[in-house]
């Protein structure tokens, strides 16, 4: 695989020296190429060094950077946007989903944590191209028959030896497959796609939290819930209310 | 007449004795009109006395007779300064304009009691009653007619910017002073000038210088002052404070910057009180950070929680453990040097009618109080969730628990609490009572081996909408 190009943009120098120099960017397959200062620099960055993922504060000089996601969107479908904002405030939150940016993180960020998000950026990095690649005419990779098995079973008990039974393949082959494939280990993967099913349910759907819960594959919604609220940092069922309730 | 006279001053002896009692600003505006009110006692004092010795020319001396006349009419003259120059603050306070006209308000003033104690005095006799008359009647018409201009000008000139409140009540006043001066001009023998000034001075307090707005406009203030204080910009705050948490990190120094990440934890996740009900988790959440804080301020100090995790997703008030932790901190546990323990449980408390005896020894008082306001008709839930915040420090001082005590029993009572620092447990209390019902509160009780333990009182409401 190879390394994922990193653009950071916060006007903040403090904030882009935290990122480039307290994450371990290496150990994540990933390399910070360039800076930007505001919101017009961002925009001339991403055009002329094309990163895979860029990383926005909103409260930027000159352009605010949920225009710049909006405005590099034209020009570069597949890169994926990740927010980083001190404004806890889900106006912005639903503004930026309705970009679909891949992920909002609130200041303070917590070096040590951010990298359960680059995971998640991989992983929908990954989906993406599965989603062009979706021409089934010629032999289906391998890893796409995995995940689309995955997607199709979330709500059974799926494990990496089901996964080694259903394609007869070795467990150990399978989560290197996943490593090299994605770039993520198996169970990142899977928790992953999970609350993403239970994100979409919560919002489009009126199940109660409990289906909700065993339609993403969790048994005991408790568990469940301790899942969510450390991956979304709110509650499924504060989820659900500061969307919808709030959209008036 | 003379009954008039002392009704009229009777009145607005009762007005000047509500509004002094008041606790109100000290802005420019009310000490006018607490001049005001003394000014028009006076004149109303002074037009009884005339009243009763222009009616007994015989027996009171001329030139007593005179003087009180003369001053009888220089306080109204006063006073109809004193009207001209409220309304003149009163326009000035809402346009922001300053005040043009003072100097020839107070020239006229002069030139007008100049006039008043100078100009020639007689007394006319009418079969209905006597008056004074002569030249220096001219003083106390001039004045109405000058001021009268001077108000109607600031009214007409500024008509737009005014309130509607502020408006009426000039306008009102404006018209008593225009209509009593004409009919008194018409009917000399009448003598109702203390009526009119009566009636301006009352449209003046009930629509402005009520006792009630006044007190609402002084809690309105401080209570923005209390708010203005705690309104240091979060966000310049808790990116500041970041910015400093980053930089100890990169220069290596790991405790700094864990120390200002929880402080940032605890600063942002105080600020979100947009929800009037938030999990326990949360409200753990937010104490750990205080704590964990506190316990590093005074190494000292400890701190257990032993909450079932199957609780975490239970509601509670937003923003109760916080205060009352603090409560013990600063009441119990600073008294001994910050050295011991505050522990936080939290489980769910059952109560079975059928053994009553057992439930009042196990439970305490909560639980007592529990069976008899059943038995007084509430319909209480047989189980709620107990929170209790119990600490090892010095307790009660003598007397103390009982004020606690009756504060948090007649919460209702209580005046919304507006100096300190913190919310405090009084607003805890409200707080739990207007959310959860009046069935639930926090009490307090004293430990055996020395502290207190606070116990919170919850009903049982899960976060699964």
């Amino acid at each position: 695989m190879n390394k994922l190009k990193v653009l950071l943009a916060d006007d903040e120098i403090m904030i882009r020296e935290g990122f480039k120099r307290l994450f371990d960017w290496e150990a994540h397959d990933c390399e910070v190429v360039g800076e930007a200062a505001d919101g017009m620099e961002a925009l001339t960055k991403i055009d002329s060094l094309n990163p895979d993922i860029a990383i926005m504060d909103i409260n930027m000089p000159i352009m605010n950077g949920l225009k710049v996601i909006q405005m590099a969107r034209l020009k570069h479908p597949d890169m994926a946007f990740v927010i980083v904002s001190g404004y806890d405030d889900f106006a912005y939150c639903r503004e930026a989903l309705r970009l679909q940016i891949t992920d909002y993180i609130l200041k303070p960020v917590n070096y040590e944590e951010f990298g359960s998000c680059i995971d998640n950026l991989k992983i929908a990095l990954f989906q993406r191209s599965a989603a062009k690649n979706d021409v089934p005419q010629e032999e289906e990779r391998t890893i796409h028959g995995l995940t689309r098995y995955l997607q199709e079973h979330l709500a059974e008990d799926v494990s990496l030896s089901v996964l080694a039974d259903e394609f007869h393949l070795n467990p150990q082959y399978i989560s290197q497959l996943f490593k090299s494939e994605i770039g993520v280990n198996f169970l990142a993967y899977l928790t992953n796609i999970r609350m993403e099913r239970a994100k979409s349910l919560l919002l489009t759907t009126s199940m109660s939290i409990a289906e909700v819960s065993e339609q993403a594959g969790y048994g005991d919604y408790r568990v469940f819930t301790k899942v969510f609220k450390k991956n979304e940092g709110v509650t499924p069922s504060q989820y659900r209310r500061d969307f919808l309730t709030q959209e008036m | 007449m003379l009954r008039m006279e002392i009704a009229l001053f009777l009145v607005i002896a009762f007005v000047a004795f509500i509004y002094f009692s008041t606790e109100k600003e000290r802005t420019a505006l009310h000490r006018t009109f607490a001049v005001l009110l003394i000014a028009v006692m006076a004149n109303l004092a002074l037009d009884g006395v005339t009243v009763y010795t222009v009616n007994h020319l015989e027996s009171v001396p001329p030139l007593l007779n005179s003087l009180l006349h003369r001053l009888f009419l220089g306080t109204m003259v006063l006073v109809i300064y004193l009207f001209y120059q409220y309304i003149a603050i009163l326009v000035e306070e809402e346009t922001g304009k300053p005040r043009r006209l003072d100097k020839p308000a107070i020239l006229f003033l002069a030139a007008a009691l100049l006039g008043n104690f100078l100009l020639p005095i007689s007394y006319t006799i009418t079969p209905v009653g006597n008056y004074s008359d002569g030249p220096y009647m001219l003083v106390p018409y001039a004045a109405v007619a000058f001021y009268l201009i001077l108000c109607a000008e600031l009214l007409i000139w500024n008509f737009k910017v005014l309130e509607w409140k502020k408006k009426r009540a000039i306008g009102v006043a404006l018209i008593i002073m225009f209509t009593v001066s004409v009919l008194q001009g018409l009917n000399h023998t009448w003598l109702i000038s203390g009526m009119g000034i009566t009636l301006m001075t009352l449209s003046f307090y009930l629509t402005l210088e009520n006792p009630e707005d006044l007190k609402a406009e002084l809690v309105e203030q401080k209570m923005s002052m209390l708010y203005l204080k705690s309104q240091v910009n979060p966000h310049f705050l808790y990116n500041t404070l970041d910015t400093i948490r980053i930089q100890a990190q990169l220069n290596g120094d790991k405790p700094v910057a864990a120390l200002l990440m929880r402080l940032v934890d605890f600063f942002r996740m105080s600020i979100k009180v947009d929800r009037p009900l938030v999990t326990l988790d949360d409200e753990m959440d937010m104490l750990d950070a205080y704590m964990e804080l506190m316990c590093t301020r005074y190494p000292d100090l400890h701190y257990t929680c032993d909450v079932d995790p199957e609780l975490g997703e239970m509601l509670v008030p937003n923003f109760i453990l916080q205060p009352v932790v603090e409560n013990s901190l600063l009441h119990g546990l600073k008294n001994k040097g910050y050295r011991g323990e505050v522990s936080i449980t939290a489980h769910i408390m059952k109560c079975h009618e059928l053994h009553e005896d057992e439930a009042v020894k196990e439970h305490g008082s909560g639980a007592g109080r529990l069976i008899s306001e059943r038995k007084n008709g509430y319909r209480i839930d047989d189980e709620w969730l107990e929170i209790c915040v119990r600490d090892t420090g010095s307790g009660f001082v003598e007397g103390r628990k009982a004020l606690v005590d009756a504060m948090l029993a007649s919460y209702a009572k209580q005046p919304p609490k507006l100096t300190g620092n913190s919310i405090g447990i009084l607003n805890v209390q409200k707080r739990i009572k207007l959310l959860c019902g009046r069935s639930y509160g926090l009490s307090y009780t004293e430990n055996e081996e020395g502290g207190v333990t606070a116990h919170f009182r919850l009903p049982l409401m899960e976060d699964n909408t």
